[in-house]
C-alpha cells in the first residue's frame, strides 16, 4: 500500500516538478537554497499526499503546498538572503552589457521581482502562471477584490523599482 | 503593464532551462526529514512543557519539600501542584489540537493563523506558569514573615528587617521572571519573525 502511494506520488511529482522549480526560482537565488527549498516542498507535498483525493488536478493542488512552504514553512538561512541581494546587483550590472533592449528589460524585471516581499512574490508568481484572480484569492486566503487591488499595487511597485 | 506581460511570455520559455530531477532523486527526498518552522515550533514547545513540568518534580525530589512540610505548608504545596498540573494538561491538550490543525494544503492565511495560534498556546502556558510562580513566591514569603513562629519569636536583634526580606524576594522574583521573558522572546522572535511579517502583510491586504 505504502509502496504504491510512494510510486504514484514520485511519478506525479516527477512529471510536474517544473511548478516546484519555478517557485524555488522566485524565492531563492543560488542553487544550494534552490535545492534546499525543493527538498522541503517535496516533504510537505508528500506529507499532505495521503489526503489528496484527486478531485483537483495534481498540479493545481501543488501550487498551494509549494507556495505555503516557500512563504511560511521553509526556514530560510541568513546566508541565502545576503546572496539574493548580491544577485540582484549582479543582474543589473550584467544587464547593462546587453545590446538587446528586450533582453535587458527582462533581466531588470527579474531583478525587480526578487526585491518584492514574500507575499508580493507569491502574487506575481501566480499571475505569471496565468492563474485567475479567483484562484489567486483562494490560494492566499484573501478576497478576490483584494487580490486584484494588491496585484495592481505590486505592478506599481515594480514600476517604481524599475524607474526610480 | 507592458513589462509584466513581457515577463509572462518569457516565463513560459523558462521551463526549458529548469533543472530536471530523476525519479530516484525525488524518491530520496521523501525519505528525508522536514526542517520546517512547524517542526521546530513543535520541538521547542515540547521542551518548554518538559522544562516547566520538571521544575515541580525537581522541587519535590529536593529537600525543599520537607522544609515546606515543616512549615505547615503541605496542603498549600499540594494545591499549587494540582493547579500547576491542571495548567499543564489543559495547555498540552490545546497545543495538540492546534498543532493537528496545521496543514500545508490550507490557504496561506489560514495556515499562518494556525501556526501562530499553536505558538500562542505555548506563550500562554509560559505566562500562566510565571503568574503561578510569582503568586507562590509572594504568598510563601508573606506566610513566613507573618504567620510562622520561627520568625515572630526571634529576638528583635536577630530579626532581619521585614523590608529587607520583602525587597529581596521581589528582586529575586523579578530577576527570574525577567530572565525567562528575555530568553523566551529570543526563541519566539527567531522562530516567528518572518512568519509574523508575512502575516501582517497579508492582513494589510484585507483593509
Amino acid at each position: 500500500m505504502n509502496k504504491e502511494l510512494e510510486h504514484s506520488f514520485v511519478t506525479n511529482l516527477e512529471q510536474n516538478q517544473n511548478i516546484v522549480h519555478k517557485v524555488c526560482r522566485i524565492y531563492t537565488s543560488d542553487s544550494d537554497s534552490h535545492n534546499d527549498l525543493f527538498q522541503e516542498i517535496t516533504i510537505q507535498l508528500w506529507k499532505a499526499y495521503p489526503k489528496f483525493r484527486g478531485d483537483a488536478k495534481f498540479s493545481t493542488w501543488m501550487y498551494r503546498v509549494a507556495l505555503n512552504t516557500a512563504i511560511t514553512l521553509y526556514r530560510r538561512s541568513k546566508r541565502s538572503i545576503k546572496t539574493s541581494d548580491l544577485d540582484a546587483i549582479n543582474f543589473r550590472i550584467k544587464a547593462e552589457e546587453y545590446d538587446d533592449q528586450v533582453e535587458q528589460q527582462l533581466k531588470l524585471m527579474y531583478a525587480a521581482v526578487k526585491q518584492l516581499n514574500d507575499i508580493e512574490k507569491a502574487l506575481v508568481f501566480l499571475y505569471l502562471e496565468d492563474k485567475s484572480y479567483k484562484e489567486i484569492a483562494d490560494t492566499m486566503g484573501i478576497s478576490e477584490v483584494n487580490a486584484r487591488v494588491k496585484m495592481n499595487r505590486v505592478k506599481t511597485k515594480l514600476k517604481k523599482i524599475l524607474n526610480p | 503593464m507592458d513589462e509584466l506581460e513581457l515577463l509572462k511570455k518569457d516565463w513560459k520559455k523558462q521551463e526549458d532551462v529548469l533543472p530536471k530531477l530523476s525519479y530516484n532523486q525525488i524518491y530520496q527526498m521523501i525519505l528525508k526529514k522536514s526542517s520546517s518552522i512547524v517542526r521546530w515550533i513543535f520541538i521547542i514547545s515540547i521542551l518548554e512543557f518538559v522544562l516547566w513540568a520538571s521544575i515541580d518534580i525537581i522541587f519535590r525530589l529536593n529537600e525543599m519539600q520537607a522544609e515546606v512540610e515543616k512549615m505547615d505548608m503541605g496542603s498549600f504545596s499540594m494545591i499549587t501542584s494540582i493547579i500547576s498540573y491542571s495548567i499543564l494538561v489543559f495547555f498540552i491538550t490545546r497545543f495538540y489540537i492546534n498543532y493537528r490543525k496545521i496543514k500545508a494544503t490550507d490557504s496561506t492565511k489560514v495556515l499562518m493563523e494556525n501556526i501562530l495560534k499553536t505558538r500562542r498556546t505555548v506563550k500562554r502556558y509560559i505566562w500562566a506558569n510565571i503568574s503561578l510562580f510569582t503568586f507562590i513566591m509572594i504568598t510563601t514569603t508573606g506566610y513566613l514573615l507573618f504567620f510562622t513562629e520561627e520568625y515572630q519569636s526571634r529576638s528583635v536583634e536577630d530579626q532581619v528587617p521585614v523590608w529587607v526580606i520583602v525587597v529581596t524576594t521581589l528582586l529575586v522574583t523579578s530577576a527570574f521572571i525577567g530572565f525567562i521573558i528575555l530568553f523566551y522572546r529570543l526563541i519566539y522572535g527567531i522562530l516567528t519573525r518572518r512568519l509574523k511579517k508575512n502575516y501582517k502583510e497579508l492582513e494589510k491586504l484585507e483593509l
